[in-house]
């Protein structure tokens, strides 16, 4: 048997520009916020930009960008749905706000058909919000796409900063990319021990996101036009500059 | 009309066999066509043929295989049939036919209930064999 969605994937990713999977070895640390407020602060400096959640079993970008669910438009493969000016592709798209029960092997299945059948436009980079964990995501990610960059989240807490060590350890002995960390919920007068951890591992600190009440509602609502607080817009746009320096 | 995306995946993977194999001539490809994907196959035959212009094999060479969809709860052990599973409506066979996992989301064991299943055999589209000339 020769599954031949394998040979279409690099295909419908030649429009894409840069593809940087937000991740995190531990949950709750807001991948899906940044991967969001990225989202959001590139399409503002004009990237066209797109966000894929591979989150399947945790599915929370659409929330946040306030993305109308329905079914993708069929143009000889599916269309990604629209937010604001952003491109978003998600397998809540078809399961809705139901839970999403799958094994491992049933995930990697989902992810290669998203990925054959995904007909992208023309972006310059492709943000994808990761479940936590180092599992078949990641290893999926790195088999099937081309060159991606990835983009690591911690946040100041001790535990969070020693769970997020094992994720860089791994990437860096793969010698995969990383385009670098972000520390997010960040309070001021934090110690961070973040830039020294990313250094160690031949990364960067980016930046960081402050820790902002009620920052689910902030961004859904960012996303429909309004603006965010000034230290949290302040903050990822000094990241995205850093990712992308050179507005278009 | 997302047929023609899996279309285009077949006839992806057969040019890169073709070229891998030293441009040998293309004497049959046998797909198989899961069930549970429900495709139409006027719509993935209608993307073969308008996808395969210009392309050094024909569509005469492709036959299809249909294979029904079972399953196999790891719960209880009960198999079944995707014919046999009652009460799934159209926006879930709708989702399904877009990505076959949903199937997880809307189905259950109809014996124990358990949404843990395997899908044993007849997902969606694959290659099952591609015969080239010798000569």
């Amino acid at each position: 048997m020769i599954d031949p969605r394998l040979d279409v994937i690099g295909k419908r990713l030649e429009p894409v520009g840069r593809i940087i999977p937000v991740s995190s070895a531990k949950g709750g640390v807001g991948k899906s916020v940044c991967a969001a407020l990225l989202a959001l602060s590139f399409a503002q400096r004009g990237y066209r930009t797109g966000l894929l959640d591979l989150d399947f079993q945790g599915a929370s970008a659409h929330l946040l960008l306030d993305v109308r669910l329905d079914f993708p438009e069929e143009e000889s493969g599916i269309k990604p749905l629209r937010a604001g000016n952003l491109d978003f592709m998600s397998f809540v798209a078809f399961s809705r706000e139901h839970a999403v029960p799958l094994r491992g092997s049933e995930v990697s299945q989902a992810m290669l058909e998203l990925l054959a059948i995904t007909i992208w436009d023309p972006l310059d980079i492709l943000l994808i919000d990761m479940p936590p964990g180092i599992g078949d995501e990641i290893f999926d990610v790195l088999r099937y796409l081309r060159h991606p960059e990835f983009l690591v989240v911690t946040t100041p807490s001790r535990l969070v900063l020693h769970v997020v060590e094992r994720l860089l350890a791994m990437l860096s002995e793969l010698k995969v990319p990383m385009v670098g960390v972000i520390e997010n919920m960040v309070r001021s007068g934090t110690d961070s021990q973040a830039a020294q951890l990313a250094e160690t591992y031949g990364t960067t600190l980016l930046g960081s996101v402050p820790f902002e009440e009620g920052i689910d509602d902030l961004l859904a609502a960012a996303a429909r036009g309004n603006p965010l607080p000034e230290t949290l817009a302040d903050g990822i746009r000094s990241i995205t500059a850093r990712i992308a320096p050179a507005a278009r | 009309m997302h047929e023609w995306a899996l279309a285009d995946a077949v006839i992806s993977t057969v040019e890169r066999l073709y070229e891998e194999n030293g441009r040998k001539r293309v004497l049959s490809v046998q797909v198989l066509i899961g069930e549970l994907q429900r495709i139409e196959m006027e719509v993935f035959s209608m993307g073969l043929q308008n996808l395969l212009s210009e392309r050094p094999f024909s569509y005469d060479v492709f036959h299809f295989e249909t294979e029904k969809a079972s399953f196999r709860c790891n719960a209880c052990g009960s198999e079944w049939l995707l014919e046999e599973h009652a009460g799934l409506g159209e926006e879930e066979l709708e989702a399904i036919h877009f990505l076959p996992e949903a199937a997880h989301v809307y189905m259950r064991c109809p014996a124990c209930g358990s949404p843990d299943f395997v899908l044993e055999r007849g997902r969606g589209v694959t290659i099952k064999s591609i015969d080239l000339s010798d000569d």
